[in-house]
C-alpha cells in the first residue's frame, strides 16, 4: 500500500521534474547475477546485482516461489545480509525443495524482472571458513614440526552429521609470496607440517568444504616462527663442501701433473719420420755422402775384437792336453775329486767365453803337459790345476786373481801323492778362502765366461773332492753368461762334458765350433753339446741339468744363471766309444750320438745354489 | 571398471556376510561404508548432470517439468534439519532404502536411453550411467544388510513405482528434457540418501566424534 503511494508520488515528481528539466528517465533495468548461498544448509542468502536505475530511485524486491505451490512470497529480510540481498532464515528455508527466485527492480517509470533462478538449498552450500586456527611448533628430536589445529565454522552443525566438512590448509614462508604449500586434511581437524626451515616465519591458512558443496573462504592467517635448529645440518654441509673442494683441488692437481701423459693418451702425437743425425738441409744441398755419413753409426760394426777382450773381466784359460786318452788312463785311479778342465783347441767358441790369449795359454799348457806326461794321473790333475792357475794369471783383464796362492806349491809336480794330497788340500783351503772372491769378478761386467769342466767321482774322500770341486766350480769367473754378447773369440776354448761314466766321472771333450751362434750361447743347453752344471752335491758329485732321462747318477742342480733351465743329461748307461774311465775326455767331434749324456759343457756358475756340506 | 566395481561390491558383500556370520562388524563401520557409497553415487550423478547441462538447449530449462513431478515425490521426507534429526534411525534407513529401491528401474531406463541420446557427451554420459547403476546396486545390497541389524522398522520399504515407462521422448529435445529431468530427480534423491546415511553414521559413532 505504502509502496504504491510512493510509486505514484514518484511518478508525479518525475513528471514535473521532467517537464521542468527536460531530463530523460526510464524504467530500471533488470537486476542480474542473482546468487544464493547457504552456509550451513539451514539458511541461505541471495544477492543480486542491480542494473541501471534509469535515473530514478529504484527499489528492488525479491520474490520466490516454492516448487510445490504457486504462492509467491517476498523476501523476508533485505537487511541482514547487506545491500541488495535477501536473507532466508531457518523458518523460511526448506531443503530438497526448489526455489524459484526472481528480483524485481522498480522505479517510478516501471519495473524490471530479473531472470528467475532455480535453486535447491542443498546444492548451494558454502560454509564459513574454519575458526580458531592454532599453529604450534612441536619439537621432534631436534626437528621441529608445526601442529595445526582448527575448528569448524560455528554455524555448521557437524556434530549431528548434518554437514560433513572436509578441510584443506596451505602454508607458506613469509618471504615467499604466492608460493603456498597445499595440504589436504580430510575430515580431521588437525594436521602436522614437517620439513620446516630453520628460523623461518610461516603463514598458515585453512578452509573447508561440505561433501557436496563449495569451498569456503580461507580462514584468517596464523603466523608462526620456527626456532633455529639448523646448526647441525649447516655444519655438516660446510664439512661436505670443504671436503669436496679438497677433492676437487687434488683432482685438478693430479690432472695438471699428468696433463702431458693425458695429452699423449687422448691426442697422441702424430709421428713424423725422423732419422737421428739426419740433416734435412744437407739433403737439400744434394751432397749424399755427407748425408749418409751421418747415418753411419760410429763404431758399428765393431772394428776389432780386442775391445771385447777388454770388456772381459776374467776368464779361465784351460789347456787341453794333446792325448786325452792318456790323461784319462792316468786319472783312472783318481781318489779324490778329479779336477780337470778341458779346453778345446778350437778357436771358435760359442762366443761366450773369454777367448783370450789362446796361443799363450796353449804354450804354457804344452810345457806343463810334457812334463806331466810321464807322471801319474794325480800329477796330471795337478797340471790341470796348475794350468788353471796359469790361465788365471794370464787373464789380461787383470781382475781375477783366482787361486793365486793356491797353486803356488803346485808347480812342484812331484809324483808324490802326498804332495798332491796336500796340494789338493791346500788348494781346497785356499779355494775355500777365496771362494767368495772368485765369484765377484765375473759377475758384473765380465763378458766372457770361462768354464771349467769338472769330473768328479764320489769315491774316497768325498769331502775333499766335493769341496774342491765346489771351489773349483767357483772358479768360474763369469756368472752372467747370457748377459754377454757372445763374441767370436778364438782364444777361448771350451770343453764340454760328454757324459758321465760308470765311475761317476764326467767325461769331457773339447768343444768344437761353438761360436756360430753368438746370441744363442746362453741357450746352449738347447743344443746337444752342452749341459749345464747345477752344482755339486754332498757326495762330491757334479749335479747337472737333467733332461729327464736316465738315472740319477749325476743329479743336476739348476745353475743360477741358466735361464732356460737347460738340458741336463745324465746317464750312466751311455754307450760311448770312449773308454769308461774317469775323467775321460775326448777330442771327438760333436757328432756323438745324441744319447750321450752330459753333452756340452758344464756350467759351474752355480755358486750360490751349491749345497753346503 | 564397472566389472571391477561389481566384483568389488560382490567381494564386499561376501566379506561383510562372512564377517557378519563370524563376528559382527560394528554398525558404525557398515554405516561408514554405506555413506561412502552414497557419497560416490551422488557425486556421479552431479557430474552427469553437469555434463548434460553443458550442452543443453536453453529452451529445455523453460519447459522442464517440475521436480515435484518426480516419481519419488510422494515419499514424505524431512524437509529441513530439524525434521531430519527428529526422525529415528530405522525410519531414516527405511527412507534411504525406499528411495534407492525406487530408482532401480528408472536407472535402467536412463541407461537404455543414454545410448541414443543426442548429446555431444553421449559416450561419457552413457558410461557414467552404467557406473551409476552398479553403485546403486551395491549400495542397495549394503543397506539391506544394514537394515537387518537395525530392527524391523528398517526393513520396510515404501514402494514408489515408476510410471515413466521405457520411452522418454520421441524427438531429440523431449528426449533430452526427459533425460535431464529424470537425472535431476535422481540427483536429489541420491542426496537425500547420502544425508540420511551420514546422519545415521554420526549417530552410531557417538564414541568417535571425529567421524562426523
Amino acid at each position: 500500500m505504502m509502496k504504491s503511494v510512493m510509486e505514484v508520488l514518484l511518478l508525479l515528481m518525475l513528471f514535473f521534474t521532467a517537464h521542468a528539466k527536460e531530463k530523460s528517465y526510464s524504467p530500471p533495468e533488470k537486476t542480474t547475477q542473482t546468487r544464493c548461498r547457504s552456509p550451513e544448509k539451514e539458511t541461505f542468502t541471495c544477492w543480486w546485482e542491480p542494473g541501471s536505475d534509469g535515473g530514478l530511485p529504484t527499489t528492488y524486491a525479491l520474490y520466490y516461489r516454492k516448487e510445490n505451490s504457486e504462492t509467491v512470497y517476498e523476501c523476508p529480510d533485505y537487511h541482514t545480509a547487506g545491500e541488495n540481498s535477501c536473507f532466508f532464515n531457518k523458518n523460511d528455508t526448506s531443503i530438497w525443495v526448489n526455489y524459484n527466485i526472481s528480483v524485481v527492480a522498480t522505479n517510478a517509470l516501471g519495473r524490471a524482472f530479473s531472470d528467475p533462478v532455480d535453486i535447491d538449498v542443498v546444492y548451494i552450500v558454502e560454509p564459513n571458513p574454519p575458526e580458531k586456527l592454532t599453529v604450534v611448533v612441536m619439537e621432534d628430536k631436534g626437528w621441529p614440526f608445526l601442529l595445526v589445529s582448527w575448528e569448524p565454522p560455528h554455524k555448521a552443525d557437524t556434530r549431528s552429521g548434518w554437514i560433513t566438512l572436509i578441510y584443506e590448509l596451505r602454508v607458506r614462508l613469509e618471504e615467499e609470496e604466492d608460493d603456498w604449500e597445499m595440504h589436504h586434511a580430510g575430515q580431521q581437524k588437525m594436521f602436522n607440517i614437517f620439513s620446516l626451515r630453520s628460523g623461518g616465519e610461516y603463514l598458515v591458512e585453512v578452509r573447508c568444504k561440505p561433501d557436496h558443496g563449495f569451498w569456503s573462504e580461507w580462514s584468517s592467517t596464523s603466523y608462526v616462527k620456527v626456532p633455529d635448529y639448523f646448526h647441525r645440518e649447516k655444519s655438516m654441509w660446510i664439512l661436505v663442501a670443504v671436503f669436496s673442494a679438497l677433492i676437487f683441488l687434488i683432482l685438478t692437481w693430479l690432472l695438471h701433473m699428468n696433463s702431458h701423459s693425458l695429452k699423449h693418451c687422448i691426442l697422441p702425437p702424430v709421428p713424423g719420420p725422423k732419422i737421428k743425425g739426419f740433416d734435412n738441409k744437407l739433403l737439400k744441398n744434394g751432397n749424399s755422402d755427407e748425408i749418409f755419413s751421418a747415418l753411419v753409426v760410429p763404431n758399428f760394426p765393431p772394428a776389432s775384437a780386442s775391445k771385447y777382450e777388454e770388456m772381459l773381466v776374467e776368464y779361465l784359460e784351460v789347456y787341453v792336453p794333446e792325448e786325452p786318452e792318456l790323461m784319462l788312463e792316468e786319472s783312472k785311479d783318481l781318489l779324490d775329486g778329479c779336477l780337470k778342465s778341458e779346453n778345446s783347441r778350437s778357436d771358435s767358441d760359442s762366443g761366450r767365453g773369454s777367448c783370450n790369449s789362446h796361443t799363450l795359454l796353449m804354450d804354457k799348457c804344452g810345457e806343463t803337459k810334457e812334463e806331466e806326461r810321464q807322471t801319474n794321473r794325480e800329477s796330471s790333475l795337478m797340471e790341470t790345476q796348475g794350468w788353471k792357475e796359469e790361465a788365471i794369471n794370464h787373464d789380461t783383464s787383470g781382475k781375477v786373481k783366482t787361486w793365486p796362492s793356491v797353486y803356488s806349491p803346485l808347480p812342484q809336480y812331484g809324483s808324490n801323492p802326498l804332495d798332491k794330497q796336500s796340494s789338493l788340500e791346500t788348494a781346497k783351503q785356499h779355494s775355500l778362502s777365496t771362494s767368495s772372491f772368485l765369484i765377484q769378478p765375473g759377475t758384473k761386467d765380465a763378458l766372457g765366461p770361462s768354464y771349467t769342466d769338472f769330473c768328479l767321482s764320489n769315491k774316497e774322500n768325498h769331502l775333499h773332492p766335493q769341496t774342491l770341486a765346489h771351489r773349483a766350480l767357483q772358479t768360474r769367473s763369469d756368472v752372467n753368461i747370457s748377459n754377454i754378447g757372445c763374441k767370436r773369440s778364438p782364444a777361448t776354448e771350451y770343453v764340454e762334458v760328454q757324459r758321465v761314466n760308470k765311475e761317476d766321472m764326467v767325461l769331457l771333450q773339447p768343444v768344437v765350433s761353438r761360436c756360430g751362434h753368438i746370441e744363442g750361447c746362453p741357450n746352449l743347453p738347447k743344443g746337444e753339446d752342452y749341459s749345464k752344471l747345477k752344482g755339486v752335491d754332498c757326495d762330491n758329485r757334479l749335479l747337472l741339468q737333467r733332461e729327464g732321462t736316465g738315472e740319477d747318477v749325476c743329479p743336476c742342480v739348476d745353475q743360477e744363471t741358466n735361464r732356460e733351465g737347460g738340458n741336463c743329461y745324465t746317464s750312466s748307461t751311455v754307450s760311448t766309444t770312449q773308454k769308461p774311465t774317469a775323467c775321460m775326455y775326448t777330442a771327438m767331434p760333436l757328432q756323438e750320438e745324441t744319447a750321450l749324456s752330459l753333452n756340452g759343457y758344464v756350467d759351474t756358475a752355480t755358486m750360490g745354489n751349491l749345497p753346503s756340506c | 571398471m564397472a566389472l571391477k566395481k561389481t566384483d568389488g561390491s560382490k567381494l564386499l558383500m561376501a566379506v561383510v556376510c562372512l564377517v557378519a556370520v563370524c563376528s559382527s562388524v560394528p554398525i558404525s563401520d557398515l554405516l561408514d561404508r554405506a555413506s561412502q557409497g552414497s557419497d560416490k553415487l551422488h557425486a556421479l550423478s552431479t557430474i552427469i548432470s553437469q555434463d548434460l547441462n553443458s550442452h543443453f538447449p536453453p529452451i529445455g530449462q523453460e519447459i522442464m517439468p517440475r521436480p515435484s513431478m518426480c516419481h519419488t515425490s510422494s515419499l514424505q521426507t524431512p524437509s529441513d534439519k530439524q525434521q531430519t534429526l527428529q526422525v529415528s534411525e530405522s525410519d531414516l534407513l527405511s527412507l534411504a532404502r525406499s528411495l534407492l529401491q525406487a530408482w532401480s528401474d528408472p536407472l535402467l531406463v536412463l541407461s537404455a536411453s543414454a545410448n541414443t541420446l543426442h548429446h555431444p557427451d553421449q559416450t561419457s554420459i552413457s558410461n557414467q550411467i552404467q557406473e551409476l547403476q552398479l553403485h546403486s546396486k551395491s549400495l542397495g545390497d549394503g543397506l539391506d544388510i544394514l537394515s537387518g541389524k537395525m530392527g524391523p522398522a528398517a526393513q520396510t520399504i515404501s514402494l514408489l513405482p515408476f510410471s515413466g515407462g521405457n520411452d522418454i521422448g520421441q524427438d531429440r529435445i523431449s528426449q533430452l528434457i526427459n533425460f535431464n529431468f529424470l537425472l535431476s530427480c535422481f540427483r536429489r534423491d541420491s542426496h537425500k540418501i547420502d544425508s540420511f546415511l551420514k546422519v545415521l553414521r554420526c549417530r552410531a559413532t557417538k564414541a568417535q566424534p571425529q567421524m562426523c
